[in-house]
């Protein structure tokens, strides 16, 4: 539109602050990585060791068992997420009385701090006066109260369940914002046709969210895999690195045990599979763009 | 009002020239139309005049003053927009208020002018109400009114009535013209409608590819346009274009068609003809010039009905004539058929003749 | 999990066993969705020795409220503990909010009007930060603030967060200002307004519901923010609610009840406001999703 040397005055405060926090982190762990820190992070006693973090990692076998752990973790609830998003966005994209109300109580998962979701589901799991474990024995369905956060086959997969009791709400806006766009006059023309309610979903409804679909499991995918607070504060990884993923993996090596070096190889990583995932994520939200500016 | 003038204005964006060293001269009460088709350059010149964009070169100057490199605020001009770009927040009254606080009118000589151009424009029941509450008409009042108010020195109208439905926009027209009329206003309005522009401007600038193609008046434009774009753009249904060949036949100079027909040209017109840097020769004549006959008469050519029109008072029809379709006018009386042969006999002192090459208008 | 299966038989049925499958599915999602928030609220209704009980006491036999007036209590130590933290999430949510609409405004309406070069490049950078996780600038910016010498300062947590709420306060506003024609400006500009009048007279009350959306964003994403809070602060008189709860809990380990009332009062604010200003927060939320 106007194209003078003022334009720049206007992003130049976001800028500078993001090239301050971002782009100086980045640079650094990318440099840490190379580096033997020591664990005081005393910058003047750091030794140069070329690729030997990266070695260390990938040679460890924690790295594969907690990188299965990250795809699971993510997969899982990703999905999950998307498929109570999408029936509660279904269940809701209709006039009745109180539906905005219930919105807003689906949402509040969504808004609530996930540390205090992670204090409330351990006092839900807790071994002894757990409500999940007595809700079991009560209807039957054990003798005595599982305990699911302590046990390594379970946790991981209990942590999942508070994860996707925190996000699939999103899921739903997202989906609802969705709908939204699908016109009520094709929806009318295949009722005409003669399509079933099953029918008019999957040939009219569908292909009218998948490029909002897209987008949301892309947004759930990057913030699960990035996720750190539910299994930091409900197990920390534990019992046995049972429910650890990458993350929280990362901030026990450079925090918990001050490998910094490790640390940062590990984030390095991380970042190259980001920018993976990343790539497809631009291109996701590009073409929603293109489509948009050729309308 | 003032008169405004631009000089060699350009607006490149790299090497893609919006606007091509356009030159014209608005005097003083003159209602200009910018016209020609999407992406010709009209609504970029318009916004250089208003100062809304940096021009990559030229000058402007608007009454005695070079506004080139001044704000729009500081040119004196007042604009009116397609989408009439009232402002949402704000009442009719406070839309009209603005200009004028913006220039830190005292508040009673506010209050005198919006009462007054409310007046003018029959709006004064509408001024409590926000934008939205308004049909299209009435935004279109309220976007004229809150040019009118500040008296500026030069109006600018960017398709102020393409938003607007077929009815309304007639109504509108006249309205406009009289708001000219009578208060002798500078205006420079730009539409894609030639229509629009022949019927209401004292001059037209016709617009294609950045380049300014012709500045006249619109009966001089409709009469003598000076390419066969101009030609083809300005009149409804458009003129109609056959190319031909140039044969000196002796003294005589004839147009020879591929299908074997020729129609000789008067003496003028043969002069015309053989000034061509070639012998291509474009044939262009207007419905109205342009007469049907059902059997041979001297000078006619032959030609087959495509389509019929009846429109009423007149029926259109188009007749294919060596490959080009030609648009002629009948009485409704006089019965055509599809695919029926005809005869078309062209006005030697209404046709227009084209180099084929450069699609200038040949001239003596 | 059974919804294939029961989506196959419904099927069958037609629009009425969709219906009727639709509002089984929604009452047991919201069983699923509530069933935690309200165990929460009447754990924090009952004693700590009432809460110790198998099986346990669906409803308290003596309701309580003595768990929330020790946490709001000034002279207690605890309650001293917690105002300290609710206050210092307060500020630094409510700073965090001020500077991220300061800077974000003249961003996002950058990005929305100026074409200039570089400008696609730097939009996505944007986007891209949203896919990096906290733990990947936790040591730089934990060594970047000791230089700066902001560790255990609310400094280092209002500057982080400012960052990580400004990429998505920026794309959260630039759809705002795309869906206000530039004729609006334009016309401003003409009728006498420089360029900042235009943006500040006409743009700006324009925006409000997306500035007022863009706020709450940032308000809850720093109310809720823990990983920085957590690495930067060790002083307890610096901690914001996230991290001070979880101290609170390591030393009261098994007071529940206390824990969940003082869950309880942490979500309190963010959800009132969420569900005050539900409508804006919604659309700003999904309009970038559904539109770009």
């Amino acid at each position: 539109m106007w194209n003078s040397r003022t334009d720049y005055l206007y992003v130049a405060p976001a800028i500078f602050v993001m090239l301050i926090v971002i782009g100086y982190p980045i640079y650094y762990t990318i440099e840490l990585s190379f580096f033997n820190t020591p664990a005081s992070l005393s910058l003047a006693d750091k030794t140069f060791n070329g690729l030997d973090n990266y070695v260390t990692i990938l040679t460890s076998p924690i790295f594969w068992k907690v990188t299965w752990q990250t795809v699971v973790w993510t997969t899982l609830s990703t999905f999950f997420a998307f498929v109570l998003g999408l029936g509660a966005a279904l269940a809701l994209n209709r006039e009745f009385a109180g539906r905005g109300f219930l919105r807003g109580l689906l949402l509040i998962p969504w808004v609530v701090s996930a540390v205090a979701a992670s204090y409330v589901w351990k006092w839900l799991y807790h071994s002894d006066f757990g409500v999940i474990g007595a809700l079991m024995v009560q209807f039957g369905l054990t003798d005595h109260p599982i305990n699911f956060i302590d046990n390594t086959t379970t946790s991981l997969y209990a942590l999942i369940v508070v994860n996707v009791w925190k996000e699939f709400s999103f899921a739903m806006i997202m989906l609802m914002a969705g709908l939204q766009t699908v016109p009520d006059s094709l929806l009318r023309a295949a009722q005409v046709d003669g399509a079933s309610a099953w029918q008019r979903f999957w040939h009219v409804t569908f292909p009218h969210l998948a490029g909002v679909s897209t987008v949301t499991v892309l947004l759930l995918a990057v913030q699960n895999f990035n996720s750190f607070i539910i299994p930091w504060v409900m197990t920390s990884g534990g019992p046995a690195g049972s429910s650890d993923i990458w993350i929280t993996h990362i901030y026990q090596i450079a925090f918990g045990r001050q490998r910094w070096g490790v640390g940062a190889a590990y984030a390095v990583i991380l970042f190259i599979v980001m920018m993976v995932l990343g790539y497809f994520y631009v291109r996701a939200l590009t073409k929603g763009d293109e489509s948009r500016a050729g309308a | 009002m003032a008169q405004v003038v631009l000089k060699d204005v350009v607006k490149n964006y790299g090497g893609v020239y919006a606007v091509n060293h356009v030159s014209l001269t608005v005097e003083d009460g003159e209602f200009v139309a910018l016209v020609g088709p999407s992406g010709c350059g009209k609504t970029t010149t318009l916004n250089l005049v208003a100062g809304l964009i940096p021009m990559s070169g030229g000058t402007i100057t608007i009454g005695d003053r070079d506004v080139t490199d001044l704000d729009p605020k500081d040119r004196d001009i007042a604009m009116v927009f397609q989408n009439y770009a009232l402002y949402p927040q704000k009442s009719v009254y406070r839309n009209l208020a603005f200009p004028l606080q913006m220039r830190k009118m005292d508040k009673a000589e506010i209050d005198r002018r919006v009462q007054a151009a409310a007046k003018t424009l029959d709006i004064t029941h509408l001024l409590e109400r926000k934008p939205r509450e308004l049909s299209g008409g009435q935004q279109q009042r309220v976007a004229l009114g809150r040019a009118l108010v500040r008296e500026p020195r030069a109006f600018l109208m960017d398709e102020p009535l393409s938003n607007l439905d077929a009815k309304l926009r007639v109504q509108m027209r006249s309205e406009i013209k009289r708001f000219h009329q009578d208060l002798g206003a500078t205006i420079i309005y730009v539409t894609h409608d030639q229509l629009e522009a022949v019927t209401m401007s004292d001059k037209m600038a016709v617009m294609n590819g950045g380049f300014l193609q012709q500045y006249d008046s619109p009966a001089n434009v409709f009469a003598n346009p000076v390419n066969m774009f101009v030609a083809s753009f300005v009149g409804s249904p458009a003129m109609s274009l056959v190319p031909l060949t140039a044969v000196s036949k002796g003294t005589d100079v004839v147009l020879a068609s591929p299908e074997g027909w020729e129609m000789p040209l008067s003496d003028a017109n043969g002069r015309k003809a053989l000034s061509a840097k070639s012998n291509k020769v474009v044939l262009g004549g207007r419905h109205s010039t342009i007469q049907v006959h059902k059997a041979q008469v001297p000078g006619s050519v032959p030609g087959k009905v495509y389509t019929v029109e009846p429109t009423g008072d007149v029926t259109f029809a188009q007749v294919f004539v060596s490959g080009a379709v030609v648009n002629v006018s009948v009485a409704p009386s006089f019965q055509l058929r599809p695919d029926e042969p005809v005869f078309l006999e062209f006005d030697q002192n209404r046709m227009h003749l084209f180099d084929a090459e450069t699609e200038m208008a040949l001239t003596l | 999990m059974s919804a294939s299966t029961e989506a196959a038989v419904i099927h069958r049925t037609g629009i009425d066993g969709w219906r009727w499958f639709g509002r089984l599915f929604l009452v047991l999602l919201l069983g699923f969705t509530v069933m935690p928030m309200l165990w929460m609220f009447i754990t924090s209704l009952k004693t700590g020795f009432a809460a110790m009980q198998y099986p346990p006491q669906w409803w308290p036999t003596e309701p309580t409220l003595e768990n929330y007036w020790r946490l709001i209590d000034p002279t207690s130590s605890v309650g001293q503990d917690f105002l300290r933290y609710f206050w210092n999430s307060v500020w630094v949510s409510t700073l965090t909010t001020i500077l991220a609409v300061v800077v974000a405004v003249p961003a996002a309406y950058a990005f929305s009007r100026f074409r200039f070069p570089g400008r696609t490049f730097l939009f996505f950078a944007v986007l891209l930060r949203n896919m990096f996780p906290a733990v990947v600038f936790l040591v730089p910016l934990f060594i970047l603030m000791r230089v700066l010498g902001l560790v255990n300062t609310h400094g280092s947590l209002i500057l982080t967060y400012l960052t990580f709420g400004l990429p998505l306060a920026i794309w959260l506003l630039k759809g705002f200002y795309d869906n206000i024609p530039v004729q609006l400006e334009q016309a401003a500009r003409i009728d006498g307004a420089t360029r900042f009048q235009a943006f500040f007279l006409i743009v700006m009350p324009l925006s409000t519901p997306g500035i007022i959306a863009t706020s709450i964003y940032s308000f809850i994403g720093a109310w809720n923010e823990y990983i920085y809070a957590y690495t930067f602060l060790t002083r307890h008189d610096q901690m914001t609610l996230p991290v001070g709860i979880q101290r609170f809990f390591s030393e009261n380990a098994t007071d529940w009840p206390g824990l969940m009332a003082a869950t309880f009062m942490m979500s309190i604010p963010v959800v009132v406001l969420f569900l005050v200003l539900q409508r804006y927060f919604v659309r700003a939320l999904t309009e970038g999703a559904v539109k770009h």
